[in-house]
């Protein structure tokens, strides 16, 4: 702005007027207050509804200090067994969607029908039902499963289901031209699958199955009906014998929030990392 | 063939875990005498005494019958210490398991437990599907209101909608299906036009009320139960005299076929707790100094 100009009046310094650098740094101070002031007000609003929802429960459901003091920790220490059987449900469900997912996209007739016909029943039933299908009506084929492994598997079987749609649109995400490109290079075609379509395939997946994971963490409250003792089970069972059955569900609402908070920061992480290599 | 007696072992850690979920205390020991297992054992029984513990149904829910101490997570209540009491004149330990009420009912149990001590009522339709012992304790079975309610008698609730446990038997007194064996005494009849709403368990239904909803005008449970919510400022009042008496027993499940040797058993050892007073001392302590386990 200031150079080839018709006369020279001096330099910048001695007229005063700012340096490009001091510029550069008024605006990104702005910027930096801009998103100060965005951060207060987002967590002035989030104080404040949250209050008005405690305010409202506090009078309305005679909750008392005392219960949640005593009663709290025994209520907590089910949140152990809702993340043991969230995740080991969850390892479970990869490994059924990854499989359903290939022959979701085979063209092996058998195994294609398998798969969708899995996809397809599974997606088709509540997982109320299947829930208790796996705990009461195998039995009757002398197949006792014990309760957490019967709940593992119920969740599992499920949600390796939903997720074998996801995997199979990851799969097919991938743009044609890498395979064709590893063939041109003379890639096995195991290969071709392993090194080049999978690894793309899981980065696209990623943000959808971490979704997942967050709706399996709540929906394991369904396995309490199985007399597994997880959150919700400890809460209602607590709750109903100390008579303070409203306090003892919104303290595990609160503690399933938490768990979804802290697994949805790590997700956030693992996401940005993976999206380094978008360029 | 049952595929092994209570695991299909499935990821090791799951395993470790199960176990540590909720194991009973041992219990007081009888003392007196020898266990039975210390004796020759067949059948079921023989196979219970073999492993050294026996799986017992609970649903803490229900206090003072059955209910957690969120302190020591130890089950507590009338019903576990009758639990705990069979157990130890068995000479086994004791391990609960929590499913839901409706699940002892409907019988097929598959092993998951063996016995359940969890204040079931003595029914004739009860007794196609599970082995009764003989009671251990008798219930009158009460109906209440909301205290603003205009219901002043049982007959008043004609045409209204009350509520109950799911799959208890004062569901079958308003369908009208209730068969009680002849000890139970008389049953009033339902009043005419009443229709039944269920909730999980009991308390469900005077939580009901509390959190000011008013879906229904009538709650029956046991008297028990009933004098526990009252004296907890729960708004509800008692209507009329006892509808019935419920004669309350342990229960096994009648699928399993050689269990006559652990039903005998433990009949036996319940006559035996009546007898020396095991189980007033019990019914006095919880429920604030009432013998209920002598019929009315």
């Amino acid at each position: 702005m200031a150079g080839g100009g018709v006369q020279r009046v001096g330099t910048i310094d001695e007229i005063g007027v700012p340096t490009r650098a001091a510029i550069l740094d008024e605006i990104v101070a702005a910027q930096r207050r801009r998103r100060r002031w965005f951060r207060g007000q987002f967590a002035f609003v989030w104080i404040v509804l949250v209050g008005i929802v405690g305010v409202f429960l506090w009078s309305a459901g005679r909750i008392s200090w005392e219960f949640i003091f005593t009663s709290g920790p025994y209520i907590l220490g089910g949140a152990g067994v809702t993340i043991l059987v969230s995740a080991v449900a969850m390892v479970m469900a990869i490994g059924l969607a990854l499989l359903g997912a290939l022959g979701r996209l085979s063209v092996n007739a058998i195994f294609n029908a398998v798969a969708s016909l899995y996809v397809s029943l599974v997606r088709g039933t509540p997982l109320l039902v299947q829930i208790w299908f796996i705990f009461y009506a195998l039995p009757q084929a002398d197949i006792v499963l014990d309760a957490i492994p019967a709940g593992i598997i119920a969740l599992g079987f499920n949600y390796g289901a939903y997720m074998t749609e996801i995997f199979r649109a990851g799969i097919q995400a991938v743009p044609r031209s890498q395979r064709e490109a590893a063939q041109a290079l003379g890639l096995p075609e195991r290969l071709v699958f392993r090194r080049i379509v999978l690894p793309q395939a899981v980065r696209i997946v990623i943000p959808a199955i971490g979704n997942d994971f967050v709706a399996m963490i709540k929906d394991s409250a369904l396995v309490s009906v199985i007399a597994i003792q997880e959150l919700l089970w400890r809460a209602t069972r607590v709750g109903r014998s100390e008579r303070q059955l409203l306090a003892a569900i919104a303290i595990a609402a609160v503690v399933y929030w938490i768990l979804t908070i802290i697994f949805s920061y790590f997700q956030d992480k693992l996401e940005k990392r993976m999206a380094r290599g978008d360029r | 063939m049952r595929v092994m007696r209570h695991t299909i072992p499935l990821v090791a850690g799951i395993l470790v875990l199960a176990a540590c979920q909720s194991t009973g205390s041992p219990g007081a020991s009888g003392g007196d005498g020898e266990a039975v297992c210390d004796g020759d054992t067949d059948g079921y029984l023989g196979r219970i005494c073999e492993a050294g513990t026996i799986v017992a149904f609970t649903d803490p829910a229900y206090p003072p019958q059955s209910f957690i101490n969120d302190e020591t997570g130890e089950y507590e209540g009338f019903d576990v210490d009758v639990t705990n009491e069979i157990a130890a004149r068995l000479g086994v330990e004791v391990e609960f398991t929590t499913p839901a009420f409706d699940a002892v009912i409907a019988g097929e149990w598959a092993e998951r437990w063996d016995i359940a001590v969890g204040s079931v009522t003595i029914t004739e339709d009860r007794k196609e599907i599970l082995d009764f012992t003989v009671p251990y304790y008798f219930t009158p079975a009460q109906m209440t209101t909301f205290e603003e309610s205009d219901i002043q008698s049982i007959e008043d609730f004609a045409g209204t909608t009350v509520c109950v446990g799911e799959a208890t038997t004062y569901l079958d007194w308003i369908e009208g299906t209730l068969t009680l064996t002849p000890e139970a005494g008389d049953v009033t009849d339902p009043p005419a036009d009443i229709t039944a709403t269920t909730l999980p368990t009991d308390l469900d239904c005077a939580d009901s009320w509390r959190s000011s909803r008013r879906d229904f005008e009538g709650w029956i449970s046991s008297s028990t139960t009933v004098a526990g919510t009252i004296a907890d400022d729960y708004p509800i009042r008692e209507v009329g005299d006892p509808i019935f008496f419920e004669p309350l027993a342990v229960v096994f499940d009648q699928a399993v076929e050689d269990r006559a040797s652990l039903v005998e058993a433990v009949d036996q050892i319940v006559q035996d707790m009546h007898n020396d007073g095991t189980l007033t001392a019990m019914s006095e302590e919880w429920f604030d100094g009432l013998d209920l386990t002598k019929q009315e």
